[in-house]
């Protein structure tokens, strides 16, 4: 079994926790949540998208706090959720992963290197072997409209400091629909800084992906993302690789 | 004939108007708008005279396109102005019902007591 360094002293010192949007991951969600806490002893939130199964019952008999929307707000809405809970209480930081068991929790002592050492403000967990051709020439375009040169740019795997806490809770971040590329230009707006370190990301255990559930959500999603990152693009900066 | 015709619309529209507000189909506010829309388009429609003598000061040679080319531009900016408040109200809605989430939890872990229905 792969833990943190010191783990009950990393959850003690830092005041931190584990959200994970959830949408019908029954299937998936118990094994998550005691995988996160049994590696790592980190409060986890899984943040319940109005599911209609009883993912809500499975995250908390597995140890999860749940917190329930009484309306279906997506990935994003239903993050920024966990991350509103993290700005009340004063989090230092907070993790974000996926309910569908494609990110590892062994994995999250990588993503918390860069910010014991102070170098960055977001670290993003990459894992660009991930995905077909297609899913690669959409990061591609996506690179090209919005002028980020994050590799993995639509990993849900994060580490967010408390200055990224404070701005994505903001009223400005909700008129985001999806949590990658408006969420990555808006902390690099704000001269945040943003590092990529590689990851491990298994194939989705349960369920399918939303975005990509048919092609008019693809459509949707790509002219969207598009679009949000032509209108706010920035001069490009570099987003460093962790070593 | 064909004012007669207009104007009579113009009518039948702002009659519409009045049915919708008093039925709780519109709000009063947007109501007025309306109202005034039509009322304006009924007069011209009565005298769309004016439209000769507008269109003949600005320089458009056939006058109705002044008329369809501000119908238009009126148009473009409502719908606008109206995507924009959607959008307002969109952001509000979602932080209202995130914040209702937050203090549902917290109310039941303190409580104990199991969450409402919807």
């Amino acid at each position: 079994m792969t833990t943190l360094t010191d783990p009950a002293s990393v959850a003690a010192r830092h005041r931190a926790a584990v959200i994970i949007p959830a949408l019908n991951e029954s299937g998936a969600v118990t094994a998550v949540v005691q995988d996160i806490i049994d590696q790592t002893a980190l409060p986890v939130w899984v943040i319940d998208d109005a599911s209609t199964d009883d993912t809500a019952e499975k995250a908390r008999q597995a140890g999860a706090r749940v917190i329930s929307l009484p309306e279906r707000l997506g990935a994003w809405g239903a993050t920024q959720t966990g991350l509103r809970e993290a700005k009340r209480m004063k989090l230092d930081w907070v993790i974000t992963m996926d309910a569908d068991g494609q990110h590892t929790p062994a994995d999250i002592h990588l993503l918390l290197e860069p910010i014991r050492e102070g170098a960055a403000d977001v670290v993003v967990g990459s894992c660009t072997e991930r995905g077909s051709k297609l899913r690669h020439i959409a990061w591609a375009m996506m690179r090209l409209t919005s002028g980020l040169n994050c590799r993995d740019l639509t990993s849900g795997f994060r580490l967010l400091g408390h200055k990224a806490i404070d701005l994505l809770s903001g009223a400005q971040a909700s008129h985001l629909e999806y949590q990658d590329v408006g969420v990555l230009l808006m902390l690099d707006g704000a001269q945040l800084r943003i590092t990529e370190v590689p990851v491990t990301m298994p194939e989705r255990q349960h369920g399918k992906s939303r975005i990509f559930s048919s092609w008019l959500a693809v459509a949707y999603y790509m002219s969207q993302t598009l679009v949000l990152g032509a209108f706010k693009r920035r001069p490009p900066k570099l987003v460093k690789r962790w070593r | 004939m064909i004012t007669v015709i207009t104007g009579f619309l113009g009518f039948i529209t702002a009659g519409l108007l009045l049915y919708l507000v008093r039925k709780d189909h519109l709000h009063v506010a947007h109501g007025l708008g309306w109202t005034l829309a039509i009322f304006v388009s009924a007069m011209l429609g009565f005298a769309p005279g004016i439209f000769d003598t507008v269109a003949q000061t600005v320089g458009v040679a056939y006058a109705p396109v002044l008329g369809l080319s501000i119908a238009i531009a009126a148009l473009l900016v409502k719908a606008l102005l109206t995507d924009i408040e959607y959008t307002r109200l969109k952001v509000r809605q979602q932080r209202l019902i995130q914040k209702l989430s937050l203090l549902e939890t917290e109310l039941n872990e303190l409580s104990g007591n199991p969450p409402l229905d919807d």
